[in-house]
């Protein structure tokens, strides 16, 4: 199969099988909390049972006395952490603010807090011992309440200082200009909290391998990102702090954040002096490590009879912690979406005694999607359209937003494509009115789109004696096959087999990277892999001699173990011979790639169109998804397979999002009583159906030299209001709270 | 009582003995008794550490993957924490400690299970398989060679516990369908969204006859 | 979790006796409900008594009906020949319930004996009246989509979580209970109770007594029945509302009828009046609907759980239509 690839020159577009598949199935693949370090213990955080307030007092004499316990850390004991005192207000994304400083004092911000960490000799010792701390409040009255708080929502403090900010109020034409048209709807849309709930619980291992080294195996998106913040927490130089990421398993955001328990177990690892593994529980995945906001928005539209957007205004407020401001791109897609002349766009967000929240696959546009992609429907639905063909009336061929042309746009291709794949000619007009039996079916469609973002990386290259090639680059992979697809990349770069090209990533010590989020991974790190390997090549030349000067790159292969090239079959240089040129050594370069100009000339994004067909039983209320077909322009598509993956992964993400998912509050206690996998529910094997992907896979090589342009996000952007309007296609009731459960269609 | 004779820091062998010997002397009583009460108290009265823990411990014996281990182990060790924790087969995932998501299932005597509510000590004497027994060597089993190539992952952390539960969902005889193999393996959350590959390994594997 | 002491009899009458020495122990048959609630601190045994090398897991078949050990695994029974021929709606109760790994784990007589899952029960930082006597309810006045619409008290609104048990209510069956003080025979609808004043009780099982079997009369049912459960994903989730329908049919004449419902009491809520009004009626749409209103007499909603009051009814006809082979 290898040879194949190399024959016709293309690794990129290939189903190739994971590179880590044997990793994984085998049980290998080593994730953060599975290092066996030796003298390794065990840490278990303890969280208040309050919401606000402060802590009065907390005894742990019982903990500590508790068999095998070696510490006890609370506000009152804990070591200060150096960089703690000067963290006030980082200006930066994600979150303006003061994040949560764990063990500093004895402030309560939220309901589950950690307020003391109990690290024990073994796991079951440490979670006993956990159980033993008693701690006396100062409650103070706490805001939890998103609708009794609405009023309060404000501008974040991001958009006050930068005019700039995409966070801003934003009119183009007349503000509010829906009103002025003949056909209106006004609509307010609400989801709860939604959490990320990997399957692989958020954990760490704390090594301090010197009183001045720190080492920790920690589950994050952001190997580089972890570094610099703990090298300024502990005021450590930054070669100081080695962060490992192997494998990560799920994240879907919540690693693009550092957290309270992650400082909590380096704080124990120092006072212990041991390597510590700290693991949180489920219920703690709730509190600690973010979450999509709940938010409500609400969406004025006005219409010509004739299907013409005349005005959408669409206002957003999304709820954050008292502490730190998050914010998302809520409202932006519905500046760029379709060709109506008048767009207003508000966002707002709410401080609440609440834990901060984090971007969630398909962040802010996966909330604003649901909305607007309703709202589209509701539109088409009262104009007596088909939503697609209104769709097609305000389909736009250059950005309204920022008047450029788009870099590519192919959204019309994946509208054919899927219309064609679901069936969207068996759609009634007339909702309510297609039914099987006691089911009743219909079918539904949503956009989405998301920047096609990319970032400056670095990735060291390395041809070793064995005439493998070695790359290596501090990014992650959460899951969507970021190794395989850059040794993709690289086999095509190289000419050489990928079985012959290894691709190393989650270790701080790498080549720099940013986080793996916003869907710019392979945009990113794979121009670095393009460039590297790239750069390799020329140094092959210039070491191989007269025979391959003036060669283009890409005429030069690595195969057999020795430079050739494609023109000319009878140049070659073993390997052996061009490292003798190279004093013997590997021959190895390190090559940074970065966006060009045409970021400033074009508007760059991808886009994806989701369509439906559920079932709804008439009597109970039960919702089944029975199909989907997902559409993606998201330019070259490097592994069929995996990108496949990604894009049958955020279509069932989108039907938890649609149908199941929720945290539920007690606003008396602020206190989440829905938290963990039995009553926060997300779809199970039984909730998914077959996902058919059509890919549009043309390059956009204004993006990046591969042509990619991003898939992660738009897999689930637009998936949750497919479904809320094929229900309403099925049922004639519209639900515009999520999620869509089957109380509310009875 | 007879149970409070055992001498709990004995090895396996001795503790057998022991046992063996009280179960002749007792005719009331055939309970095997595990842990001898006064000992926990002991331990809960900050007696000595290391006596206080030996005590607490009882002896275990387990096949796991073919292989005979003798432990001694707290009897609130779950067989997941001891699997990942004590004895680094960490293969076995913990997803939420709650039955709730599948990720530590493993094969007790050739059932699924999940591991993660049960006691190790309820296993005394039985056969465990983790995803790390269920290769031959190199030789992948066919349920992984499927995994593998129909993308049955993405991040890869559920996917021991959906290999395990698919292999048992053939024996069982539960993949007879699409919808059957659906409903049979919702035990198993893939948050990545992986079913559908996943439906199509295990249908793979059902229809290619192979012995599983 | 705690620390606790464990043993593990092999003969019944130890096992009974190892418990009732000591306030304080529990028997374990799976785990699978009282590992999950001692992880939470909920509840915390000083003694674990391992009933599982009891031999107590027989099917049979005896005089007039179906013996079930209480340790036969709820996949077992499901599976088992004797109950798919005669029990179906048992077998199709449990097969709804948790899931392939959990049925393999999960015994008879723990799963009549899990306990709530509702969400103020769980948390040991919230208030409960089953959890805490006196601590106050916290759903009452809380979130309580999924609690109870008949039989509660102001002290409790929480619904008992069991399929199995609401065919079992259905079916007519009878709880052997063994105990310190010898033997006895509870009626499966007077195993579990009302909460009232005393929530803290979910059974009226005596300290100290183990469920040895459940006995299912024999019965008119071998067809024609029908568990729906309505949940909020297709599965791995606890019922809503579920539904246990049985219909014995002459032609299109309803001659007998079985109907309870889980997810809308403290216990398996048997339908005894909507089950008259189906007798000596034709299987239709229509007879199912006043049957399913007589059922909702009496029902009671709270804050959130309004949608059971609509739910309930819808269900049983449903239930009902695929118990006919209407649906
Ligand atoms: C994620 C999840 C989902 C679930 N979904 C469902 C569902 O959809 N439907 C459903 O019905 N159930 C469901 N369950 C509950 C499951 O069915 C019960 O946990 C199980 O049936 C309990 O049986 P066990 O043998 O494991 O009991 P154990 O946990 O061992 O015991 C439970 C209780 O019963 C007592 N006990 C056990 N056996 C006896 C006996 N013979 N005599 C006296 N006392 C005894 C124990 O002391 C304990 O108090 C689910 C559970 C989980 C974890
Ligand atoms: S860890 Fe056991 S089921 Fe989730
Ligand atoms: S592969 Fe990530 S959870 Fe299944």
């Amino acid at each position: 199969m290898k040879e194949q690839l190399l024959q016709d020159g293309k690794a990129v577009g290939d189903r190739m099988s994971r590179v880590d598949g044997r990793l994984k199935v085998t049980g290998a693949a080593t994730y953060s909390a599975e290092y066996a370090l030796p003298n390794l213990v065990h840490a278990v955080l303890v969280g208040s049972t309050i919401a606000k307030g402060r802590i009065r007092s907390i005894d742990t004499k019982a903990a500590e006395r508790a068999p095998g316990v070696l510490a006890v850390i609370t506000h009152v004991n804990s070591p200060k952490v150096p960089g703690f005192a000067a963290k006030q207000n980082p200006d930066e994304p994600p979150t303006i603010g003061q994040p949560l400083r764990v063990f500093y004092d004895d402030k309560i911000y939220f309901n589950d807090q950690p307020i003391a960490v109990v690290v024990a000799d073994t796991l079951e010792r440490a979670r006993y011992a956990a159980g033993l701390v008693k701690t006396q409040y100062a409650a103070e009255p706490h805001q939890t309440n998103f609708e009794a708080n609405k009023a309060r929502g404000f501008l974040p403090t991001q958009a006050k200082r930068n005019p700039k900010s995409p966070q801003n109020d934003y009119d183009r034409g007349q503000k509010d200009g829906y009103q002025s048209a003949p056909v209106k709807l006004e609509a307010e849309y609400v989801h709860e909290s939604e959490m990320h709930n990997p399957m692989e619980l958020q954990s760490i291992i704390a090594h301090w391998e010197a009183p001045d080294r720190l080492t920790v195996y920690d589950k994050v998106q952001a190997v580089k990102g972890t570094q610099r913040a703990f090298a300024k927490d502990w005021a450590l130089p930054e070669e100081n702090v080695k962060v490992i990421a192997t494998f990560v398993g799920g994240a879907f955001g919540n690693g693009l954040h550092n957290w309270p328990h992650e400082t909590a177990a380096i704080i124990a690892a120092k006072v212990t002096n041991r390597p510590v593994k700290l693991v949180l529980t489920r219920e703690q995945m709730f509190t600690m490590v973010g979450y999509r906001p709940k938010t409500w928005q609400r969406v004025a539209m006005g219409a010509t009879r004739d299907g013409k957007l005349v005005g959408i205004t669409h206002e957003c407020i999304g709820q954050t912690s008292s502490y730190e401001e998050f914010t998302e791109s809520s409202v932006q897609q519905t500046r760029m979406m379709y060709a109506a002349p008048n767009v207003s766009t508000r966002y707002r967000i709410l401080g609440l005694d609440i834990s901060t929240p984090i971007w969630m696959r398909g962040p802010g546009e996966a909330t604003g999607a649901f909305a607007l992609e309703s709202a589209i429907d509701e539109m088409a639905h009262l104009l007596n359209l088909d939503p697609l063909e209104f769709r097609l009336r305000n389909h736009t061929d250059t950005d309204p937003e920022k008047n450029k042309p788009w870099s590519t746009k192919y959204l019309k291709e994946c509208f054919q494509a899927g219309a064609e794949r679901i069936g969207w000619s068996k759609r009634r007009m007339q909702p309510g009115t297609l039914r099987e039996g006691d089911w009743l079916v219909g079918y539904g469609m949503g956009v989405g789109t998301f920047g096609a973002n990319r970032g400056v990386a670095k990735v060291r290259a390395v041809l070793r004696a064995d005439g493998s090639v070695l790359l290596q680059s501090a990014t992650t992979d959460i899951g969507p096959g970021t190794g395989t697809a850059m040794v993709q990349i690289a086999a095509d770069a190289l000419g050489l087999s990928p079985d012959k090209i290894r691709f190393e990533l989650g270790n701080s010590t790498f080549p720099t990277a940013p986080s793996q989020g916003g869907s710019s991974t392979v945009n990113t790190v794979g121009s670095a892999v393009l460039a590297a390997c790239t750069e390799l090549k020329q140094k092959l030349q210039q070491l191989g001699g007269a025979a391959f000067a003036g060669a283009a790159p890409d005429q030069l292969t690595l195969a057999g173990g020795q430079l050739g090239l494609r023109t000319n079959a009878a140049a070659k240089a073993s390997l052996a011979d061009l490292r003798k040129q190279n004093n013997g050594q590997d021959i190895e370069v390190t090559t940074e790639a970065k966006p060009g100009d045409a970021r400033q000339k074009y508007s760059m994004y991808s886009f994806s169109v989701h369509f439906a067909e559920v079932r709804v039983h008439a009597l109970t209320g039960e919702v089944r998804v029975t199909k989907m077909v997902s559409c993606a322009d998201a330019g070259t598509i490097v592994n069929q397979k995996t990108a496949g993956s990604q894009m049958i992964g955020g279509a069932i993400g989108g039907i938890g999002m649609a149908l199941h998912e929720g945290a539920l509050m007690d606003d008396r206690f602020g206190r989440y009583v829905t938290k963990d996998l039995a009553d926060y529910h997300v779809p199970v094997h039984a909730d998914a159906p077959p996902v058919e992907v059509f890919f549009v896979n043309k390059p956009d090589t204004l993006v990046d030299p591969i042509g990619t342009k991003g898939i992660g996000e738009i897999a689930i952007i637009g998936v949750a209001p497919a479904i809320a309007n094929a229900i309403f296609n099925a049922t004639g009731k519209r639900v515009r709270e999520l999620p869509i459960t089957p109380d509310k269609l009875i | 009582m007879a149970q409070e004779n055992l001498n709990p820091t004995a090895p396996a062998d001795d503790h057998d003995e022991a046992r063996r010997t009280f179960l002749k002397q007792t005719s009331v009583l055939t309970a095997l008794a595990l842990t001898p009460g006064p000992v926990v108290q002991a331990a809960a009265a900050q007696w000595d550490e290391k006596v206080a823990a030996a005590f607490e411990k009882v002896p275990l014996k387990l096949d796991i993957n073919g292989k005979k281990y003798r432990l001694q182990v707290e009897p609130r060790t779950t067989l997941l924490d001891l699997l990942r924790e004590q004895l680094h087969l960490t293969g076995t995932k913990k997803g939420c400690d709650y039955g709730q998501c599948g990720a530590c299932t493993v094969h007790v005597d050739g059932q699924r299970v999940n591991s993660c509510l049960t006691l190790a000590v309820m296993q005394d004497g039985r056969k465990v398989t983790t995803i790390e027994g269920l290769a031959e060597g190199d030789k992948l089993h066919p349920m992984q060679e499927a995994f593998i190539k129909h993308d049955g992952f993405q991040c890869g952390y559920c996917t021991p516990g959906q290999i395990m539960s698919a292999v048992a969902c053939i024996r069982e005889g539960h993949a007879n369908s699409e919808g059957e193999i659906r409903e049979y393996m919702s035990g198993n959350i893939c948050r990545c969204g992986a079913y559908p590959n996943i439906v199509a390994a295990i249908q793979e594997v059902k229809n290619g006859g192979q012995k599983v | 979790m705690n620390q606790f002491q464990y043993v593990r009899p092999t003969k019944q009458k130890a096992a009974i006796e190892a418990l009732a020495r000591d306030a304080n122990a529990q028997f374990i048959a799976g785990g699978t409900n009282l590992l999950d609630l001692m992880k939470r601190g909920v509840m915390q045994p000083q003694k674990l008594v391992d009933i599982n090398r009891l031999p107590l897991n027989k099917i049979e078949r005896m005089d007039g009906g179906i013996r079930i050990g209480a340790l036969a695994l709820n996949s077992a029974v499901a599976e088992d020949q004797l109950v798919q021929q005669q029990l179906p709606l048992l077998a199709q109760a449990l097969n709804a319930g948790a899931s392939a790994q959990l049925r393999n784990m999960a015994t008879v007589g723990g799963n009549m004996l899990q306990r709530t899952r509702c969400h103020y029960f769980y948390d040991t930082a919230l208030p409960c009246n089953k959890r805490e006597p006196g601590s106050g309810c916290g759903a009452l006045e809380g979130i309580n989509r999924m609690h109870a619409i008949f039989g509660f008290s102001d002290k409790c609104i929480a619904v008992h979580p069991s399929d199995m048990s609401v065919a079992l209510a259905a079916l007519d069956a009878t709880v052997l209970v063994s105990g310190p003080k010898g033997e006895r025979r509870i009626a499966f609808l007077d195993f579990h109770r009302l909460p009232g004043d005393t929530p803290q009780k979910d059974t009226n099982l005596e300290q100290g007594e183990l469920v040895v079997a459940v006995e299912v009369p024999e019965n008119a049912f071998p067809k024609n029945v029908h568990y729906l459960k309505v949940r909020e994903r297709a599965s791995y989730a606890f019922a809503l509302v579920s539904v246990a329908a049985a219909l014995q049919l002459d032609g299109n004449t309803i001659k007998a009828a079985r109907l309870a419902m889980g997810g809308v009491a403290h216990k398996p809520w048997r339908l005894t009046e909507a089950e008259a009004a189906l007798v000596g009626k034709p299987a239709t749409e229509e007879t199912f609907r006043q049957a399913a209103a007589v059922a909702m007499q009496g029902a009671k909603a709270f804050k959130h759980n309004a949608y059971k009051l609509k739910l309930a009814p819808n269900s049983i006809v449903q239930a009902l239509k695929n118990a006919a082979g209407l649906a």
